[in-house]
């Protein structure tokens, strides 16, 4: 028998608390050793991890390119799957390979048996994928059945043809069927992180609220605690509520810092909306256990008679190139938000002699305006800045004859008042343009309105 | 005094690609009090602040917490061209000065 059976088994036989150890809120960037294992000794019913969220942007996902690098995501892939085939216990694996499309969850496939040959391990694995056909998505935007939401315009039929790639966030179900299929190993293309935790105690009959809530808690690892980390964490879930336990000793999981934790990337911290239904936080309870650990009950779960998907996908925009520099020159930073639309002018009077205007060019001027969406009037200025040129280009020797353009003529602009006659920027090294590749946007991010989330997400069972 | 002597935390993230949340977590229950009342926290002033129309602006009052969370639209949606923060956390500095 694997993993989840024996665990159903035990369960059904002997009913007692179930303990899910949440071991990395993103697969990837190193899970830490000592509180891993101190996790590891505690013996968890349930070792789940988080690879991948929306949060990254749209290239990886266009891409199909994992955010994380391969050693690292080697590594933290060997200690989790080592430590639950050693406990003999579920390893649930979401959103794999950063954006939980077709060629990250390959990725993350290829990893994982190659692990497995590398240290003998043998296992039964569920596999599920995330992406969304496309003629059944088609059929859907003509039929009505995919809706906008937070302001995005409505999905035409020419968007889902473009998207480089197309995933839906599975919720449970899926995850419910792979774990009554007797696995080791479950894998999910892009999945909710409640999911990940969530599955095996409603399987076993915990409450759906608070196997919710427990999920969507230890899935960020030890972010709830006070001072907030990475380290692994324990929930202890019971019929009535659960315990957190960060299993770094100096991290503490205060009532105040886990009802926090209900901020954390939510736009409502009372409601969580999931494929399957709402998980409702109004009348959640927060409570000391001891100095380290807090006690959390009353999350309750309401099934929704109308399931959706959310459903993310990337269209590739271009090529990118950038150019880096910054100025020391006062007149030339007082002056550098007139000037640099000029030498944009003057790069496009030359690139495009005999070509058509088939890029875009932006300055993000460090200093000043680079990163806040909104300036202050009459703030001083500063006495450098750093300036990013940005061109996005049909082919990656467009954005590049661009940039260098921009680079020359920018060096040496004239303007008036102008003393520093030599150039007007400096470079940090050359060459100072850098291409990067495809660039990306979302251009779905909508709901998919089903009758069953899960006929969309197969599970499929193989022997490793 | 200003809203970052007061505040233990204040913050800013994505809520999905297409909103910005800000959170404002205070270490009592009195310093939580005393901001959650004030109109400077409004939706008026902080669309204000932000550039962004009072409807558009959501203010959460959430005590469990001490908390304060503020969600408006992005301007940009995270990663488009001419993002300037694709994760959103650099968009609490209009905050910090806020007088209470």
């Amino acid at each position: 028998m694997s993993a989840s059976g024996r665990i159903i088994a035990e369960f059904r036989r002997a009913p007692r608390p179930i303990r899910l150890l949440g071991a990395s809120g993103q697969l990837g960037y190193g899970i830490p050793a000592t509180s891993f294992r101190a996790g590891i000794e505690r013996g968890p019913d349930l070792i789940g991890c988080d690879m991948g969220s929306i949060d990254i942007g749209p290239t990886y996902l266009g891409k199909g390119e994992m955010a994380t690098s391969p050693e690292a995501t080697r590594r933290d892939l060997r200690r989790v799957l080592i430590a639950a085939r050693g406990l003999d216990v579920p390893l649930v694996i979401g959103t794999a390979g950063s954006a939980g499309a077709g060629p990250h969850l390959d990725a993350t496939l290829v990893v994982l048996r190659d692990i497995a040959r590398a240290d003998g391990l043998r296992f039964r694995m569920a596999v599920m994928r995330a992406d969304i056909p496309r003629p059944a998505l088609l059929e859907a935007v003509r039929s009505g059945m995919v809706e906008s939401f937070d302001g995005m315009p409505a999905l035409t039929e020419e968007e889902v043809v473009e998207a480089a790639h197309i995933v839906g966030q599975m919720g449970m179900g899926p995850f419910r069927k792979a774990i009554e299929a007797d696995v080791d190993v479950i894998v999910a293309g892009r999945a909710c992180d409640t999911a990940i935790f969530a599955s095996l105690p409603v399987v076993l009959g915990f409450p759906t609220g608070l196997a919710m809530h427990a999920a969507k808690i230890i899935e960020c690892g030890s972010l709830c605690c006070v001072p907030g980390g990475r380290d692994p964490i324990l929930a202890e879930l019971d019929q009535d509520g659960f315990v957190l336990e960060s299993m770094n000793p100096e991290r503490r999981a205060t009532p105040a810092s886990v009802a926090a934790h209900s901020l954390y990337e939510q736009s409502d911290p009372f409601t969580v909306n999931e494929p399957d239904g709402t998980l409702d936080l109004t009348h959640a309870r927060y409570e000391v256990v001891d100095d380290r650990r807090a006690r959390v009950s009353g999350a309750t779960w309401r099934d929704t008679l109308h399931p959706t998907i959310k459903l993310e996908g990337a269209r590739k925009i271009g090529e990118r190139a950038v150019l880096l520099c910054g100025s020391a020159d006062p007149r030339f930073i007082d002056q550098c938000k007139v000037l640099l639309p000029k030498v944009a002018d003057l790069v496009q009077s030359l690139v495009c002699e005999e070509q058509p205007v088939d890029y875009t060019l932006r300055f993000r001027v460090y200093g000043i305006d680079g990163v806040r969406m909104v300036v202050p009037e009459n703030e001083p200025p500063p006495g450098e800045v750093f300036i990013m040129g940005e061109c996005i280009a049909p082919t990656r020797e467009r954005a590049s004859e661009v940039v260098r353009t921009c680079k020359q003529f920018l060096l040496h602009f004239g303007y008036p008042g102008r003393l520093s006659t030599a150039g007007n920027i400096a470079f940090p090294f050359t060459p100072p343009e850098v291409s990067l590749g495809p660039a990306y946007r979302f251009n779905v991010y909508h709901l998919l309105h089903v009758d069953n989330t899960d006929a969309l997400f197969p599970v499929e069972v193989e022997s490793v | 005094m200003k809203l970052s002597d007061l505040a233990q935390v204040i913050r800013s993230k994505n809520a999905g690609p297409r909103r910005l949340t800000l959170d404002i977590m205070f270490g009592s229950d009195a310093d939580y009090q005393r901001v959650v009342q004030s109109p400077a926290l409004g939706a008026d002033a902080i669309g204000r602040l932000y550039h962004v129309p009072a409807n558009r602006v959501t203010i959460i009052a959430y005590p469990a917490g001490r908390a304060i969370k503020i969600v408006m639209a992005r301007e940009v949606m995270a990663g488009d061209p001419g993002d300037r923060d694709v994760y959103g956390a650099q968009q609490h500095a209009p905050l910090l000065g806020i007088e209470i």
